[in-house]
């Protein structure tokens, strides 16, 4: 809501100016990444490893492949994951089921760093609805996804989107504090200035029903990108749930991708 | 730490032990009496009050312009004096108490309203720290964006005061947050002073006529929030003739009514400003469902009871509303209201009292999928405030009272369609009794010290939430009325001046300030969005120690002045959150929030030129200020976001011709303290940044100048007008706003720093006229 209003504020009111500078970066020590995800879908599932470097470091992050991965269930399921080389782990028999909690766990580097996730009950997407609204004479689209939150407090989700077969790189994440047990009519907002929606572009939703730890990683990286008024919160690594300073996050979640075209 | 212990058990000691020897010697009569400006009959504020035949006798008029001396029997010369005035001399025959109130005749030779500097060399003879008051006249001349005079951007251009930047709201004290200044108009308390994101502040100065900061040695009548006073007052209105003045600028517009409800008895004042940026936008088909405005109202009144009593109403209104049709919509405002009745007891014995009513809400409503969600917030004060000024004997001036604030604040509440909320209102009594005296030891030693004791109250009508370690403990629920707990503080305040020779003074001084109420914030900058919370069962009165160290020093007969102060401020009890933290709609903000401690400390020099065609000033401030909070940085010490290493400011007015004025200001300032990215990596597809120590990054440096220039138009009759021009960001400098880092469009593997900058040159042009 923030972002709206300084976004609308600056652009009429004054022609702010972008460009870009030189900074001297400190940097600091390369952590282990640890990425992990388990959906409601088949198998497999990925882990992926790999470390952080510095911000003018060219070349894509190093991998660690030869680390020791496995993850249980709380129903006595326990599978060690096969490495597949790019830093990627996979599963080979796990099953991702709602309602179980999961635990990873990785030896990487002579450390042990684990996580756990629980994942929440499916609440079905029902489909996007385009709204269309003229803002200062242009037609602008807001996407609203459609399903019905559960009575029950405590429910959050992550929108994961697509234009035009190109992933949009910002978190959308929703939940019932203001509103519980009702149809959503909550648009996603869209910070990007760039990305401009118009008619004949192919929209792809991906909602997750995700636990509140996982919530409030994408949380806290949503409210740091926040540009309203005054600018976002202070940045800093967001809370994540692996433990042993890694950073990452390892995800147990439903799934189910939507689609649209705006008319 | 355990120094500031002792000093401040020594003071309470002497303190206690400090009244007694202050009875007056009985044989003394009293001379009392208002002084005025001869043409408006405005009252004047610090006018010196002195006796020719007893030299190191004398007073300055309080706020009303009241003064009182006490005189063994006999023949005197009273001198009264005030800058810009002429000095008056009035004989009198001290046989019994008398009255005698003075009118000064403004020394310049315009026709026109001019309350300017105080004496001259009120930095050497006054005890008070820290403080500056603001010349509405020279402010008037000094150019800020869009042409309009604005007293909080000039107060901005004093050491130690700092804005928070371009396009934000609030500034910042001797490294404080925000919420760390009290900013009162006429004793009302105005909780946001600002328009449309920072860039105006909510006074018309047209209607105001003084303007004082003081940078935390404030003396005991004020309290309630930790870094500084800002202290404004509006002028009573002329109570001899009406008059009409006002301005016409390219983004808004002004006009003053004033003049006598009872000739020199009463007078009234009513001031009026708006934007109009969205008439024009409405000419265009494009964006006429779009309005984006602000306004403030001012309203005072002042009547005469009887030679000893008067009464004054004082009122503000003011809104900031911005909307598009009916998708988007956000307001906010202040409104305040003040009654006051001045009362003379005795010759000696002034009385205030003030009847205080303060509100603040905004509201932000959107529409999404034909539902509209409205997001609401207010604070509302009711406050009896009494003030006694005993102007006890010649070397003694007693000041006591008591404030009770009665406060209503309501977090930010949802509510629309299918929303249901059982967020509440929270109530809390806010206290304080007080007292003071400035002792002129000698003529060489003044002494100010006092001791005030506040308390805040947590009353009921809610539930309250324990939280330890950011775990629920309990919960408490509050019958309404009910008392639930009651926090306690001493304030001992203190300040030295010892006159070295007649050009220089040394000065030193301590303060305690506790503050009751406390600004949460999403945001680094600050926004109209942030929301007020009292203390609780977890959050306690925040506390700030002060010590300062001044040097003031004179040259060529007061037309130069040199103040340097030095001061370390320690504070407990700061507020910081978790992170993921979204304070307006968690359920319980009380549940995400860390606590810790702060330390600011700094130099501050000023160097003003008073006097001759070209007058200004040059300010510098080298400082620190840093936060220790459990949960954040690991528990280190970091910078706070506030903290600006250097900050320069440069005024100059030069009265060219008796037409022209020009003026120029050009101000330095080290950047804002901010956590830059270390590393960066790929997770489910996304770039996200590593960050290490919070806050040890800079942004990087601003400076700027802005010029302007008045033309005074020959005046007809009774009608004065003036031309103003000026150029905000004269070499067009793109000063940072912003940072954010992108992946690079031809090369995804270099990440770059986008610089988001928000003026570059704006002219300006005002009309202004008088009649």
């Amino acid at each position: 809501m923030k972002n709206t209003l300084t976004i609308l504020i600056i652009a009429l009111v004054f022609t702010s100016c972008e460009k870009v500078v030189d900074l001297n970066y400190k940097s600091n020590q390369s952590k282990i990444i640890i990425e992990g995800n388990i959906t409601n879908e088949a198998g497999p599932y990925f882990v992926k490893i790999t470390k952080s470097i510095s911000l003018e470091e060219a070349g894509p992050n190093p991998v660690i492949d030869d680390a020791s991965v496995s993850i249980s269930d709380n129903d006595g399921n326990s599978e060690t994951l096969i490495p597949q080389g790019n830093g990627m782990y996979s599963t080979a028999t796990l099953y991702g089921v709602e309602g179980r909690t999961y635990t990873l766990t990785v030896k990487a580097e002579n450390q042990t760093y684990t996580a756990q996730s629980t994942m929440p009950q499916v609440v079905p997407f029902d489909s996007i609805k385009v709204e269309a609204i003229t803002v200062f004479g242009d037609t602008e689209y807001n996407l609203i996804p459609i399903y019905i939150d559960p009575i029950e407090k405590g429910n959050n989700y992550r929108f994961v989107l697509s234009v035009n077969n190109k992933l949009v790189e910002q978190q959308f994440v929703q939940n019932d504090d203001v509103k519980n047990g009702v149809e959503n009519t909550s648009f996603l907002s869209i910070n990007d200035n760039d990305l401009k929606l118009v008619k004949g572009d192919f929209v792809s939703i991906t909602m997750q029903c995700i636990d509140s730890t996982v919530a409030l990683y994408y949380t806290a990286l949503a409210l740091m990108a926040d540009s309203g008024p005054g600018g976002g919160t202070t940045p800093n690594n967001p809370p994540g749930n692996i433990s042993n300073g890694a950073l990452g996050l390892f995800s147990a979640h439903t799934v189910e991708t939507k689609t649209a075209t705006i008319p | 730490m355990t120094s500031i212990k002792w000093i401040r058990k020594l003071l309470i000691c002497i303190l206690a032990g400090s009244f007694f020897p202050l009875l007056s010697h009985s044989q003394n009569l009293t001379v009392s009496g208002t002084v005025k400006q001869k043409l408006s009959g405005e009252t004047l504020i610090g006018a010196t009050v002195s006796v020719v035949e007893k030299p190191g006798v004398g007073i300055t008029t309080n706020d009303y312009g009241f003064y009182s001396l006490s005189l063994p029997k006999g023949d005197y010369t009273i001198r009264v004096s005030y800058v810009g005035y002429k000095q008056e001399l009035i004989s009198v025959k001290l046989d019994s108490n008398i009255t005698v109130d003075i009118n000064l005749s403004d020394e310049s030779s315009l026709q026109e309203v001019v309350i300017s500097a105080k004496r001259d060399n009120d930095n050497l003879t006054k005890a008070t720290m820290g403080t500056e008051t603001l010349n509405m006249k020279m402010a008037a001349k000094i150019p800020v964006l869009f042409g309009e005079k604005d007293l909080v951007r000039t107060i901005q251009l004093m050491p130690g005061v700092k804005s928070n930047g371009e396009g934000t709201n609030g500034f910042s004290v001797r490294g404080g947050a925000t919420d760390q200044n009290l900013i009162i108009l006429d004793e009302a308390p105005v909780y946001n002073a600002s328009h449309l994101l920072g860039m105006f502040s909510t006074f018309n100065s047209d209607a105001i006529k003084d303007a004082t900061i003081i940078k935390g040695n404030s003396p005991a009548q004020f309290g309630g929030r930790l870094s500084s006073v800002l202290d404004v007052k509006m002028k009573e209105g002329n109570n001899k003739d009406y008059h009409v003045s006002g301005g016409i600028g390219l983004i808004s517009s002004r006009v003053t009514v004033e003049g006598p409800i009872q000739k020199e008895k009463s007078s009234f004042i009513i001031s009026g400003r708006r934007t109009y940026a969205d008439l024009f936008l409405k000419l265009s088909p494009d964006f006429k469902d779009m309005s984006l405005y602000f306004y403030d109202l001012n309203a005072k009144a002042n009547l005469e009871i009887n030679s000893k009593n008067r009464i004054f109403f004082s009122g503000y209104f003011g809104k900031d509303d911005f909307a598009v049709s009916n998708l988007f919509g956000s307001k906010w405002g202040n409104s305040t209201g003040t009654l006051r009745w001045n009362s003379l007891l005795s010759s000696k014995l002034f009385s205030n009292t003030s009847f205080i009513y303060s509100n603040y809400d905004f509201n932000v409503g959107f529409n999404s999928d034909g539902n509209e969600t409205n997001y609401n917030s207010h604070i509302k004060d009711l406050n009896l405030k009494q003030d006694f000024s005993l102007y006890a004997n010649s070397k003694n001036t007693i000041r006591f009272g008591f404030n009770v604030i009665h406060h209503t604040i309501t977090p930010t509440i949802a509510e629309g369609v299918d929303i249901e909320s059982d967020k509440k209102s929270r109530k809390g009594l806010e206290n304080a009794v007080y007292v003071s005296n400035s002792y002129k030891a000698s003529s060489k030693f003044t002494l100010d010290y006092g001791l005030r004791f506040s308390s805040y109250s947590i009353l009921g009508g809610d539930t309250y939430n324990i939280y330890d370690s950011g775990q629920f403990v309990q919960s408490i629920d509050l019958e309404k009325g009910e008392i639930g707990k009651t926090y306690f503080n001493l304030e001992p305040r203190i300040s030295m001046n010892y006159r070295l020779n007649n050009t220089t003074s040394l000065k030193i001084g301590y303060a305690r300030n506790i503050q009751n109420l406390h600004l949460m914030s999403n945001s680094t900058g600050g926004s109209p969005t942030d929301q007020w919370i009292g203390d609780s069962y977890n959050i306690k009165p925040e506390i700030a120690d002060q010590v300062s160290l001044g040097f003031s020093k004179n040259f060529n007969d007061n037309s130069f002045e040199l103040n340097a102060e030095t001061y370390y401020k320690s504070l407990q009890h700061q507020i910081d959150y978790k992170d993921g933290a979204d304070i307006n709609t968690v359920p319980d903000i009380e549940s995400e929030l860390l606590f810790g401690k702060g330390k600011a400390y700094g130099l501050e020099i000023l160097l003003k030129k008073k006097k001759g065609n070209f007058t200004g000033w040059i300010g510098y401030t080298l400082s620190k200020t840093e936060r220790k909070i459990d949960g954040i940085n690991n528990g280190q010490w970091y910078n706070a976001k506030q903290d600006r290493t250097h900050d320069l400011s440069v005024v100059g007015v030069y009265n060219l011709t008796s037409r022209w004025t020009l003026s120029g200001t050009f101000i330095y300032s080290t950047g804002n303290a901010v956590t830059f990215p270390t590393g960066k990596y790929v997770l489910n597809g996304m770039p996200i940044y590593q960050y290490g120590s919070r806050n040890a990054d800079r942004m990087p440096a601003t400076h700027r100048l802005d010029i302007s220039a008045t033309y005074q138009k020959p005046s007809k009759r009774k009608f004065q007008s003036s031309w103003n021009f000026g150029l905000y960001n004269v070499y067009g400098r793109e000063n940072p706003y912003s940072i954010s880092f992108k992946q690079n469009a031809e090369n995804p593997q270099v990440i770059d720093a986008v610089q988001t900058s928000l003026f570059r040159w704006v002219p300006s042009i005002t009309y202004n006229f008088k009649f």
